[in-house]
């Protein structure tokens, strides 16, 4: 292994603890609005750093692309989704969780 | 849109010009990567990306935008993520759970339309704070900590938008 696969490897592992984090976000997290905080920024970073660690084995400029353009489709479509789950939530009159 | 001016229509016709030339260069650049650089893609990408130029300027029309204000957003929405994600790690992995979740609303200093769209989806990608309305007067969000300084974060993100546009914000009306 070369050192570019030691740190894609290393990205890839610090991305899955990411995603782990933000799915036992959703099971622990009290009310829908935190909920929502840990799925957006834990995969925000979990699939960034993801997306790193595969780029830097794509065999060209079009494949790293590629990896970047679905890493920014994915936050836009996080971000207006979270928006809109908390938007209805606000709506339908459901309270925040407070301490 | 009554009298316009002839200044101002030629203004606004070389606005749409250059941001539709760098629209097709971008459209261009998606196509290059979709289809990994195949060079006979382009009998079906060609009029694809003039196609896709054409329904961007009728759909959202251009606005002024700073190149310095991008390449300064982008290592601070970075930085601010991981950041983001390591603190909501933290706090779901801690045995005690420790947050203090609040409703902070925001007077918008910003104006209508694109900027405001692009502040409310930062927010929610960045640390502890998450859009959840939004109307003509305020940014309701909702905050994973309110013991947090979720102000200065908040007014970070603003400042850092307001520059990707090439706004100059109003003086901020908090008055402290």
């Amino acid at each position: 292994m070369t050192l570019g696969d030691y740190l894609s490897l290393l990205l890839l592992i610090a991305g899955a603890i990411f995603f782990l984090a933000g799915t036992l976000g959703l099971l622990r997290f009290p009310d829908v609005y935190t909920r929502l905080h840990a799925l957006t920024k834990a995969d925000n970073v979990g699939l960034g750093l993801m997306v790193a660690g595969l780029a830097l084995q794509a065999e060209s400029w079009a494949v790293a692309g590629k990896l970047l353009l679905i890493w920014l489709l994915v936050l836009l479509a996080g971000a207006s989704v979270a928006h809109l789950v908390a938007a209805t939530a606000r709506q339908r009159g459901i309270k925040l969780w407070r301490r | 849109m009554v009298a316009r001016t002839v200044d101002q229509t030629e203004h606004l016709g070389f606005m749409s010009l250059r941001s539709g030339s760098l629209r097709a260069v971008l459209f261009a650049l998606i196509w290059w990567i979709l289809t990994d650089g195949a060079t006979d893609s382009w009998l079906v990408g060609a009029p694809m990306v003039l196609l896709a130029t054409v329904a961007s300027i009728a759909l959202l029309p251009p606005s002024s935008w700073s190149l310095t204000g991008i390449m300064r957003f982008v290592p601070f929405f970075l930085w601010r993520s991981l950041y983001g994600g390591v603190d909501v790690a933290r706090r779901t992995l801690h045995p005690r759970l420790p947050i203090a979740p609040g409703l902070f609303y925001h007077p918008w200093r910003l104006p209508p339309g694109l900027p405001r769209l692009f502040m409310a989806n930062t927010v929610s990608l960045l640390p502890g704070t998450l859009s959840a309305e939004l109307d003509a007067d305020y940014l309701q969000v909702h905050l994973l900590d309110e013991q947090k300084d979720f102000l200065s974060e908040l007014e970070m993100i603003e400042q850092r938008v307001a520059a990707m546009f090439g706004i100059s914000l109003p003086p901020s009306s908090r008055g402290e």
